[in-house]
């Protein structure tokens, strides 16, 4: 028997079961269960231990739950009254303070559902199709020269069929230019020009994506002569006529019939068209053979039938019946990149993906919750401060028999209502704010409070933030001691209360410099970036779209626009030299070591190209005016005609190591071609890409695709209007086309440039509530010492004196905070800046600066905030005693 | 309430709380149903089924003096009451009197369609 009462079952069960059961129930229920294990435990123990646990889970029911007390639940409707009047009568005798606390939230609240709108849009892109984890692209991987060059591009007749889980591939030709971009003609107004983007797809594209077809043919791709165009275009072209069967010529030229219509692209799809064309007519617009079209390198998407991953996919697709020999050759390999990380996890750096917008996403994340963790501290900082104003009340209704828990419940309900007032501010100033926000970031993001699950998300935020705000403070104020607190001292929250107050300035002054720095360097970055010389002249450039008529008439145009005085020089060229995309690893020179893979970039264009866009040459000539049209050449791979000239860069001298570039002969393909000029390096691309070795080439102008036209600086309006004229005489059918060079390189730098916008909203934001804390604790402070400032006063320290004595620790705090924050800063601007290959050195004054404007700026706070009281005639302070 | 419908389970519990008389508690009506009618319940399932008879009014209850094997606690001792004694009779009956009603020829072709 004395052996049995030794053995017990788990203690913390035998615990929960006290917990939780009826007292009137216990011993019954404790009995049975005692019973049943005293039993099992002559067997064995363990099994006694589980079946005890088990069965003290199933007694836990609602019918064996004890009842809360009644009495201990229930608040009467007075006190409830009360306890609502004393917060609303709080709220308005310090109006300033109240005001602080809801501003600060109602900011921060505002800057978090912004940024929070943005990354939900951001986050949504892609999703809406179906098993959208299912929709893969296939990528290319160059290795020249060991670096791996990363293209969105495979094989047109990739053989996918090698792959069991493949079910469905297309590919799909995007574009920002002819063939994509094309000239529709409104019904019944054949002089008037639209210009739409589209898309050219193979026929499973309509299965592989979910972009929904609502009249017409659901396989719209399957028939070359057909078209299908989203609604708003219908609306556009057709207005409330019935587009389908209605014929559209492609380029003026090819006939196609609308045979569907499909729901406008939603904004948040990496795919953006207004129209769908069967694959095969791209191959017609662009002249390519069947055979020649199959082995084009284009983008391939493609839909497995399970789950599997992408590592799988990309063993399977570098097997030798996918990955053929002569793409071996080439050096080249495929990968499967998941279709929804188009948006943010675009970036490829030496073959391995490095994220993308999706650091931008993450950092604005980390600045939400920043925002609004500091607006959260600055709440805790000024309620706790201000707490002693609340000690006589606490003191009474713990008096009266309040418990603490009831006290506690006081304030976080007190704490929720504020947060509740700001909520609603920060909703209201959301929409307000919304259209304003997206003219800045260039989105069209909105909001419905409607959708119930965001109702929830903000229910949600609500609570855990007045939780984490409203809490501490409830706690330490439902500390005082009432014999303490109503003798009339006066209590002061503990020190540890003190520290945590400081603790949290300097976290929270960390962060704002941090935002601000980071800010700094951002700015700086991006303002190089436009200021850098490119060794290309981009200002006062103008790019147009040539139809192929006007450039038959190339001359002619070109003679024209040379009459007026405002235009400086006219050329054409295969591609946009700032974003060169055309690259080749075909070179070949005389003494290439074996097995050398360099990377070329290839700009085509008229004889005037280099002059126009200001190279410098550093040896030989430019190439010679030839407009006899039978000496401009077209550059073919396959031919090795008569010799053509090339103009490359100093890079390119150095990638070859040439002691003797002129004259020299190399082959690009199989055509051979003579070095004549070398010009200074210039950038073809984003400066975040290093850049690359260059050879320019003459090429016919009926192949040219854009035209520039260089003018006089300043004269951009006439400029304009004369270009726009003589367009015109040439082509009065079509609408010009046109955009500014420098603009386009800027473009470029897009997601940094909003980026860059956004983060000077949210810098400013985090400024303002670094500021609302300052203010409040410096109040506070002031308030508190000012019977110490009157006894000074009264000894005859100067105001000055007094100012600097109350700001100090702030001053110190500040800097502390600043010094703290920079290693942090400098590590991610600098992460941030190694994305360029061009960039500045860190910029150690925008640090310096930062810090002596908070320091100043705090200064100034406090003494605008101090000079009042101090100013106060001394008698006055320390006459109530 | 719920009505006088008696459950299944309850009927059995409550017929072996009237077994066990006068010492029907939980484990002991678990234990018992267990060993005559070979279902193995949940001690907590037993109580909830003692509780509800308790309320509809079939059982009254009262604790025992203090038992060692179950350390010193006390039991709660279930005793039928007149209504329940009455429920269990209805039950009875009305199983009885509709067992007669199924026709002879029925019983004995269930034997025969399994072949």
């Amino acid at each position: 028997m004395e052996s049995k009462r030794k053995i017990q079952p788990p203690r913390w069960a035998i615990r929960f079961l006290q917990w939780y059961c009826r007292p009137e129930l216990l011993e019954e229920i404790q009995g049975d269960a005692y019973e049943i294990y005293y039993r099992e435990v002559q067997v064995n123990k363990r099994r006694a231990d589980w079946k005890f646990i088990w069965n003290v889970i199933r007694f836990f029911r609602w019918r064996n739950i004890r009842k809360r007390k009644k009495d201990n639940l229930k608040y009467s409707t007075d006190m409830l009254q009360n306890i609502f009047k004393v917060a609303v009568r709080n709220f308005f005798r310090q109006p300033g303070h109240s005001f602080l606390n809801v501003m600060g939230l109602a900011v921060s609240f505002t800057a978090a559902f912004l940024i929070g709108l943005w990354i939900f849009h951001e986050v949504s892109y892609d999703r809406f199709h179906l098993d959208p984890d299912r929709i893969f692209k296939v990528m290319s991987h160059v290795d020249a020269n060991g670096t791996i060059e990363t293209y969105s591009t495979a094989r047109v007749n990739i053989n996918l069929a090698a792959i069991p889980d493949v079910t469905e591939k297309t590919v799909v030709i995007t574009g920002t230019r002819w063939p994509n971009e094309l000239c529709f003609r409104p019904d019944g107004k054949p002089n008037e020009c639209i210009y739409l983007f589209g898309v050219f797809a193979e026929q499973p594209f309509f299965s592989i994506f979910n972009f929904p077809i609502i009249k017409g043919d659901q396989n719209p791709l399957a028939n070359p002569s057909n078209i299908a165009i989203s609604e708003s275009m219908a609306q556009k072209l057709y207005g409330d006529v019935d587009p389908l069967g209605k014929i559209i010529k492609i380029d003026d030229h090819y006939p196609v019939t609308i045979v569907s219509v499909f729901q406008d692209v939603p904004s948040n799809s990496s795919l953006q068209f207004q129209f769908i064309l069967p694959i095969q007519v791209f191959a017609r617009m662009r002249g390519f053979s069947d055979d020649y079209f199959n082995r084009d390198f284009q983008t391939v998407y493609f839909k497995t039938s399970t789950d599997i991953s992408g590592e799988v996919l990309t063993t399977m697709l570098n097997k030798p019946d996918i990955r053929t020999e002569d793409l071996k050759k080439d050096k080249l390999s495929y990968s499967a990149f998941s279709f929804v990380d188009t948006r943010l996890h675009s970036e490829f750096v030496n073959g391995k993906n490095s994220g993308g917008r999706v650091q931008y996403v993450n950092l604005f994340t980390l600045i939400a919750i920043l925002v609004v963790a500091m607006a959260v501290i600055n709440f805790v900082n000024l309620s706790t401060a201000r707490a002693s104003n609340r000690s006589k009340e606490i003191g009474i209704r713990k008096v009266t028999g309040a418990l603490r828990t009831g006290i506690v419940m006081q304030f976080v309900g007190e704490s929720f209502l504020v947060v509740v007032m700001a909520l609603a501010m920060a909703l209201l100033s959301t929409q307000l704010l919304l259209p304003a926000f997206n003219n800045l970031i260039g989105e069209t993001l909105s909001v419905s409070l409607l959708n119930l699950s965001i109702v929830g998300w903000v229910a949600a935020f609500a609570l855990v933030v007045s939780l984490a705000a409203g809490l501490y403070p409830a706690w330490v104020m439902s500390a005082f001691q009432p014999a303490k607190v109503l003798k009339g001292n006066t209590v002061t929250a503990s020190a540890g209360a003190q520290h945590l107050r400081k603790i949290l300035l300097v976290v929270q002054v960390s962060v704002s410099v941090g935002i601000i720095i980071f800010t700094g360097v951002l700015f700086q970055q991006l303002s190089f970036v436009r200021e850098k010389n490119l060794g290309l002249d981009n200002q006062n450039m103008l790019h147009m779209e040539p139809t192929y008529n006007l450039l038959k008439q190339y001359n002619a145009f070109k003679n024209e626009l040379l009459h007026h005085p405002e235009i400086e020089n006219v050329t054409a060229t295969t591609a946009d030299p700032i974003n060169l995309t055309v690259q080749t690893t075909g070179v070949s020179w005389p003494g290439m070591p074996d097995g050398k893979n360099a990377s070329f970039k290839l700009l085509g264009g008229n004889h005037e190209m280099a002059q126009a866009f200001g190279l410098t040459l550093t040896a030989g000539r430019m190439f010679k005016n030839t407009s006899s049209g039978k000496n401009e050449m077209t550059l073919s791979l396959n031919t090795d005609s008569t010799k053509q000239e090339v103009i490359v860069t100093e890079r390119a001298v150095r990638e070859m190591e040439l002691k003797e570039p002129i004259g020299t002969e190399i082959g690009i393909g199989n055509a051979k071609f003579t070095i004549i000029g070398v010009v200074k390096d210039f950038h073809t691309e984003s400066l975040k890409q290093e850049q690359l070795p260059v050879i320019l080439y003459v090429h016919d102008i009926l192949n040219c695709s854009r035209l520039y036209v260089k003018y006089r600086e300043g004269a951009t309006a006439s400029a304009l209007e004369i270009i726009e004229n003589t367009y015109k005489e040439f082509e009065p059918a079509f609408t010009m086309k046109y955009d500014f060079m420098d603009e386009a390189f800027d473009k470029m730098y897009k997601t940094e440039n909003t980026a860059s916008t956004m983060l000077v909203f949210f810098t400013g934001i985090a400024l303002l509530i670094a500021v609302i804390g300052v203010v409040g604790l410096a109040t506070y402070n002031v308030v508190r010492r000012k019977k110490e400032i009157g006894i000074k006063r009264v000894f005859g320290a100067s105001v000055i004196q007094i100012l600097g004595n109350l700001s100090q620790e702030f001053i110190w705090l500040i800097t502390f905070a600043t010094l703290l924050a920079t290693p942090t800063v400098w590590y991610v601007s600098d992460r941030w800046l190694q994305s360029f290959a061009y960039r500045i050195n860190m910029p150690w004054w925008i640090y310096a600066v930062t810090l002596v404007t908070i320091v100043l700026l705090t200064i100034l706070l406090i003494v605008l905030q101090g000079l009042k009281t101090v100013r106060t005639n001394p008698t006055e302070t320390l006459r109530s005693e | 309430m719920k009505g006088t419908y008696l459950g299944e389970l309850e009927e059995l519990v409550l017929l072996h709380v009237g077994i066990l008389y006068p010492e029907a508690y939980g484990v002991a009506v678990m234990d018992e149903i267990e060993r005559q009618a070979g279902r193995s319940l949940n001690i907590s399932a037993v109580h909830a089924v003692l509780t509800r008879l308790e309320e509809k009014g079939y059982l009254k209850s009262k604790m025992s003096d203090p038992t060692e094997e179950r350390g010193g606690r006390r039991k709660r001792i279930f005793l039928l009451t007149a209504a329940g004694k009455r429920a269990l009779e209805e039950a009875n009956e009305l199983r009885n009197q509709l067992y007669s009603q199924i026709p002879k020829v029925a019983l004995q072709l269930v034997g025969v369609s399994k072949y």
